[in-house]
């Protein structure tokens, strides 16, 4: 409930105007004391109670400047002495006096502390020591006045005027500090990727450059360091573009999301703009396609992906550098269902409207190319 | 008479593995530097033939310390080295007048190979920049002022060699696949760098002139 943790940069100048208010309601209650002084029942009784009025006003000060002071203890506190000095209204003005208009001994800087709790603790604990400091300034008056009661709803309004103010800049400051962090954490993902980039990637590089020729334990190291240096570079590289807002993606920047060691993809420097869905399934197309090769071409085949954009129609290509297939074979294994992913392409493709045409020769590869039209609304 | 190597790259135990490699296989590496600034200002003094470039340098962009050493040395050939993933650039590099590009996870032997076509002039090659290049007429030729009557434009046979090249044949399968030389095949992947280069150095002069900076 109560924030007082909160060093809260928006909340210091709300205590630094309650700190104004004490001392200028301060010099108000001892003007109205020294005038009025003489309509009192104990005048010199007024003389300790100015002094608590000081003394207080100076403590408060002192004591709410600290934001690790500005829990319960100093709350209550200055509730109570308010309170205190409210009270002994009675004894040292006097009823009689009080009934016939007597201005009371604290006056405005009775809501000093209304103020604090408000500040400290938001609306509700404003309105709870509103109420307590009015029932207060109320049990000294002899009857409930117009005036005395206005005091007291003032006190109210204002508790929750600033409660909810301060309740306002805590939210505001929490976001801030989100924010901030945010950008923080940005900031050090980039200078991270920057760091690996200039580090760690360039040894890697550099062993997997060294040992690529080597037999045995050391090859096998060498090709472990290029394995996590193509991790390292997609782990860093800032992922694909979100899709716009007219539902356009570029699919060269989703195709490219599959090169690696054995993959190569060749694609425009320009985005290849299509339509969320027709991109998401040419891309699991394409996906379909590079199992097909990894099956099929041998553990040492690599595969070749080149990304087109026609005026007219977008052409992928996969292409494996693998054992391939005889010319009859083709149409047989289609037949046979041996080519189910190839199936799977065509059932995708031919959904978008699009083409595909597989070639294939032995000793030359599988060459699997996705023709899709690009539909002007 | 030895091929002179520049290696140009800002991380240290990449340049000297690189410079060490180029060594053994008879290069005479001439200068090893990580900062573009310097690379083009020792290129003057030192002349080498060819220039293994890292596109991605601390101080300055990789196209402009390509248009520096061209400044400084118009013959100089440049290989460019990079990470994946900087298409942009190293299509601009390639317009700036690179001549051949490879990704840093190359093995040794492909690197060198590289560096020797690049020094007898010919266009290095990956898949990639291929796929970049042929990206690059179709965005030309997709433009929507034609009025640009001197942007480049493939031949029906240019645009069948890169597509290619882009689905990762090498030179010699190319050839077999066409009926073709070797030579022809090199020679029409040379011209579509060629056209490219000439058309940036005419738009570069023409934006100039535009600019009335002539």
């Amino acid at each position: 409930m109560i924030q007082a943790t909160s060093a809260g940069g928006l909340q210091v100048p709300l205590w630094r105007a309650i700190v104004v208010y004490r001392f200028a309601s301060l010099a108000f209650a001892l003007a109205l004391i020294v005038s009025n002084v003489g309509d009192y029942r104990r005048p010199l009784a007024a003389i300790p109670v100015a002094v608590v009025l000081i003394g207080w006003t100076v403590a408060a000060s002192w004591l709410y400047a600290r934001p690790q002071r500005r829990r319960w203890p100093l709350l209550i506190a200055d509730l109570a002495v308010t309170a205190a000095v409210l009270l002994s209204a009675e004894w040292v003005i006097g009823r009689d006096a009080l009934g016939s208009g007597t201005p009371g001994l604290a006056v405005a800087w009775l809501a000093a502390p209304v103020l604090a709790w408000a500040v400290a603790g938001g609306r509700r604990l404003g309105v709870v020591a509103a109420l307590l400091i009015g029932v207060a300034d109320l049990a000294v008056r002899p009857r409930l006045s117009q005036s005395s009661l206005t005091g007291t709803t003032l006190m109210l309004l204002a508790a929750v005027g600033v409660g909810h103010v301060a309740r306002l800049g805590a939210i505001a400051e929490a976001r801030l500090q989100r924010a901030t962090e945010l950008e923080a954490a940005n900031r050090e993902r980039e200078r991270l990727a920057r760091d690996i980039h200039d580090s760690v990637l360039q040894v890697l590089a550099l062993v997997r450059r060294r040992g690529a020729h080597l037999d045995g334990e050391a090859g096998e190291l060498a090709r472990l360091a290029g394995e996590q240096e193509a991790a390292l570079r997609r782990l860093i590289a800032t992922g694909a573009p979100p899709p716009s807002a007219t539902g356009v993606v570029d699919l060269g920047a989703l195709v490219s999301a599959y090169a690696s060691d054995v993959v190569s993809v060749a694609a425009p420097a320009t985005a290849v703009p299509l339509p969320a869905e027709v991109a998401t399934q040419v891309v699991a197309a394409v996906g379909a396609a590079l199992d097909n090769a990894a099956r099929h071409a041998g553990a040492t085949a690599r595969v070749f992906v080149l990304v087109e954009d026609e005026p007219e129609s977008v052409t992928v290509t996969v292409r494996d550098d693998g054992a391939g297939i005889a010319p009859g074979r083709l149409a047989a294994a289609e037949l046979e269902g041996r080519l189910g992913v190839a199936q799977a392409i065509r059932g995708r493709v031919t959904d978008l409207g699009g083409t595909v045409r597989i070639q294939s020769a032995p000793g030359q590869g599988t060459e699997i190319e996705l023709v899709v039209p690009k539909l002007h609304p | 008479m030895t091929v002179r190597v520049m290696v140009v790259d800002d991380h240290p135990m990449w340049r000297t593995g690189v410079a060490r490699d180029l060594a053994e296989a008879g290069y005479e590496v001439v200068a090893t530097t990580g900062e573009g600034r310097q690379a083009v200002r020792i290129a003057g003094a030192t002349r080498p033939d060819v220039v293994v470039l890292d596109l991605q340098l601390p101080d300055v962009p990789g196209v402009e310390v390509i248009h520096g050493l061209r400044a400084a040395l118009p013959e100089v050939k440049v290989l460019m080295l990079s990470a994946s993933g900087e298409q942009q650039s190293v299509l601009d590099a390639v317009k700036a007048g690179a001549t051949g590009y490879l990704v840093k996870s190359a093995a040794p032997e492909e690197f060198l190979a590289a560096v020797a076509r690049t020094a007898a002039g010919e266009a290095v090659f990956t898949p990639g920049l291929a796929g970049l290049v042929l990206g690059e007429y179709r965005r030309l030729a997709a433009a929507p002022e034609p009025a640009d009557a001197g942007a480049p434009a493939l031949t029906d046979r240019e645009t069948e060699v890169l597509r290619l090249v882009a689905k990762g044949l090498s030179y010699k399968q190319i050839a077999e696949r066409l009926g073709v030389s070797h030579r022809t095949v090199q020679n029409h992947v040379q011209n579509t760098l060629g056209k490219l280069q000439l058309h940036n150095r005419v738009e570069l002069t023409r934006y100039a002139i535009e600019q009335g900076l002539d």
